[in-house]
């Protein structure tokens, strides 16, 4: 049976080969711009039916998979055999993420014909940006762990590639790998994750079921967890679960490539860096809360790792003058929040938040792009008075930061606020929350006063600060068709919530024990009013110190210099793991590399020269004189005889003493 | 013939032997080392013939036949090592043992 789920990640992947093989002749389809858009729509026309088929029946899911290799065995740790299978699950959660990664996928590859017109390697980028859909697809469709871990790899590869698109920039270079390796010890950690389910699950009771029907996520057979039960095992898996998220959603401390990845361009910064592949840490977290479950410890570092981050992050975006790094740190803050929802046991929660900010962050970043499209520099100190020459933008900007800070009615209200809701009323039960909690909390406030910050600069004032900027003006319709779509999503996705189709999230599907979280969390209204108040005085401050084209900045002795510069330099964590690379790890290299080349190498010569000398010895028996031959014959044939007299009694013993 | 005691004839055949190794350590010529090698042999087939003798009949007769067939065998040797002696003084225009060194590595 042929899923229509599988055409969602097959459309771009056919876009990929097609640009791929043959874009540098389609000079007038934008060099296979508009085959890649077309995919990307045709994949969204159909995830849109499959989500709304899915969502409209409540307690439903589909898994069709194909087994392509099966190993009968009974020998431990998989005593049923092992199968290995590749498969499409459609369930509400992957449902709502398949939404998300094409609508936003959509907008990203229409804006980008207008966007990237002028650049040149436009196939490379055509097709690569269509092998990301193709791979975000298929993360989110895929329907066992390994088919998730290979398809994430392919998402992080994809990174690499499109951040690393102006290869011929240094910095470019150096940040495409930067964020490869990052994410590379969370993917490491993550696969002994992996190892650790597979061979503690396969030898419980049970468990042997789940290998044999190919580690599905939805299987009937998964072992799952107790909501009490906490072996040390156990929760250490749960934790690589937490090293591979935090990698890929740039949580502390692996979130320091997601602003140095801004080097791409803006719409890989939307489309990957904000909506997509940064969210399917998340989607793990969540996956696995739902199908696996994790141990009490394991939520407490959650929640620490997820509500430390949201600061951290916060803290870094008030200092930034670059507008892409102003929402790629607010991307990691979001991102904390999601992480702290999921790990306080909220993870539909923590989805929803995933689902609104998607919208809103890729609206801000194409908005940011088309700023930058506008006045060719991402420099906020230079800009200024934009707003009375490019509206739509603006009022982009506007309504993608208002829901960001939680304004109320936009979408980011509803979510943020059933975020923290759920938390509060889990750190009743969890004291340890707490902290975290009102990190979080705290996290509000500097929200909406960095990317008001960031709006105030940028828009308003009479004209720009730096007069060399060029005259801007609004681009094309592809890039403002996009703007409007996304501002429509980000006011109005919020209030998806009320509709039946979210009741789907919350259902029991039957013949699995998922572990579903209660209910859609709390709406606390005193919370919600207290986190309003914090965004709302936020964006005040904002507007008392950058509104109006003012630029406020600290005298040159005041005793803040030393915080900016702390946190401008992104609390020097950078020059931490480099010291730690040249000093220790470099250093136990060099005694390893002496250990290997002198001691263990040594050895091994030493045996060759040993052998070479003794046979070199050897050797010289052969003097080619006959005589010293003939000498050899008799002396062995003397010795063999006195060997037979000294012998002789044993012999005739042996003969039968004759 | 029975007479003397069989040791006479052994230390006979014993100091043939040691001549003939002798000969063949130390002969530079390569006929006559040949000709040590026969000796050598001729002190071995002495040997058969006297324990053959004095065992007595009829398992004395083996050492008579015995001494035939090693005759026979030391001729066909020497025939080979003749052979040997032609084909190295074609090639080498000398028969001299000294001379050939280049069995070696």
């Amino acid at each position: 049976m042929f899923p229509l789920a599988v055409l969602v990640p097959l459309a771009p992947a056919l876009a990929f080969i097609v640009i791929g093989l043959g874009g540098e002749r389609l000079k007038r389809l934008e060099s296979g711009g508009w085959i890649a858009v077309a995919a990307a729509f045709v994949a969204l026309a159909v995830s849109l039916l499959v989500a709304w088929a899915e969502l409209a029946t409540p307690g439903h899911f589909s898994d069709s998979s194909y087994t392509w290799l099966s190993i009968r065995t009974t020998a431990a740790p998989f005593p049923s055999g092992l199968s290995l299978v590749m498969g499409v699950l459609v369930d509400p959660i992957s449902a709502l993420m398949l939404i998300v990664v094409n609508v936003v996928g959509a907008m990203v590859m229409l804006y980008s014909i207008g966007y990237m017109h002028h650049d040149k390697g436009l196939p490379r980028y055509y097709a690569e940006l269509s092998l990301f859909l193709t791979a975000m697809n298929g993360l989110v469709l895929s329907d066992n762990l390994l088919e998730f871990f290979l398809f994430w790899e392919l998402v992080g590869v994809c990174s690499y590639f499109l951040i690393g698109f102006y290869y011929e920039r240094p910095s470019a270079a150096s940040a495409a790998k930067e964020a490869f390796l990052v994410t590379r010890v969370g993917d490491v950690l993550f696969l002994l994750g992996i190892f650790i389910y597979f061979a503690t699950f396969a030898t419980s009771g049970g468990g042997a079921g789940w290998a044999a029907s190919g580690f599905k996520f939805a299987s009937g057979s998964v072992p799952f967890l107790p909501p009490h039960a906490s072996t040390p095992l156990l929760t250490v898996a749960g934790l690589m679960m937490l090293a591979g998220a935090a990698g890929k959603s740039a949580q502390f401390p692996l979130d320091v490539w997601l602003p140095d990845a801004m080097e791409g361009p803006t719409t890989v910064s939307a489309l990957i860096h904000a909506a997509t592949m940064v969210a399917a840490g998340v989607y793990l977290l969540v996956v696995v809360s739902v199908f696996i479950g994790f141990t009490p410890d394991d939520q407490l570092a959650i929640v620490a790792v997820g509500g430390f981050t949201t600061f951290w992050a916060a803290t870094m975006a008030v200092v930034q003058t670059d507008i892409k790094r102003v929402v790629a740190f607010s991307t990691v803050s979001q991102l904390g929040y999601m992480v702290l929802a999921v790990g306080a046991g909220f993870s539909m929660v923590g989805l929803y938040h995933l689902f609104t900010h998607a919208f809103f962050k890729a609206l801000l970043f194409l908005a940011a792009g088309s700023v930058i499209h506008a006045v060719g520099t991402q420099d906020l100190l230079k800009m200024g008075g934009l707003k009375k020459q490019m509206p739509v933008t603006r009022w982009a900007f506007i309504i993608g930061g208002l829901s960001l800070a939680g304004f109320p009615l936009f979408s980011g209200f509803f979510s943020k606020d059933d975020i923290l809701g759920s938390v509060v009323t889990a750190a009743q039960s969890h004291p340890m929350y707490w902290p975290f909690v009102a990190l979080a909390f705290a996290g509000t406030f500097l929200t909406g006063y960095y990317i008001f910050r960031a709006y105030f600069l940028a828009f308003e004032g009479d004209q720009p600060r730096d007069s060399s900027l060029p005259h801007a003006h609004e681009g094309p319709w592809v890039m403002q068709l996009p703007l409007i779509v996304l501002s429509g999503l980000a006011l109005l996705a919020g209030y998806l919530i009320f509709s039946p189709a979210f009741d789907s999230l919350f259902i029991q599907i039957p013949g699995t024990a998922l572990h579903l979280p209660p209910t859609y969390g709390t709406f606390d209204l005193e919370l919600s009013a207290l986190s309003v108040a914090l965004g709302l005085s936020g964006i005040g401050v904002a507007y008392a110190l950058w509104g109006n084209g003012r630029v406020f900045t600290w005298a040159a002795d005041s005793p803040v210099q030393p915080l900016r510069t702390l946190l401008l330099q992104r609390y020097y964590v950078k020059h931490g793991v480099d010291w730690l690379g040249r000093r220790v790890i470099y250093t136990g290299a060099r005694a390893a590399d002496f250990v290997e080349r002198f001691i263990i190498d040594g050895t091994i010569h030493g045996f060759e020269r040993s052998f070479a000398a003794l046979s070199d010895r050897m050797r010289r028996v052969q003097t080619g004189v006959v005589s010293d031959y003939a000498a050899y014959v008799v002396a062995g044939v003397v010795g063999l005889l006195v060997l037979l007299m000294y012998l002789a009694p044993w012999i005739v013993a042996a003969l039968g003493g004759s | 013939m029975t007479s003397l005691p069989p040791v006479d004839f052994l230390a006979l055949s014993g100091a043939l032997l040691a001549i003939g190794i002798f000969g063949i350590l130390t002969r530079r010529n390569f006929i006559l080392l040949l000709i040590s090698v026969e000796i050598a042999i001729n002190a071995a087939i002495l040997n058969f013939v006297v324990f053959g003798a004095y065992a007595g009949t009829p398992a004395g007769v083996s050492g008579q036949a015995a001494a035939i067939v090693l005759i026979g065998l030391a001729a066909t040797e020497v025939a080979v090592g003749l052979a040997i002696v032609l084909a190295l003084n074609r090639a080498r225009g000398s028969i001299n043992v000294a001379e050939a060194t280049q069995l070696k590595l």
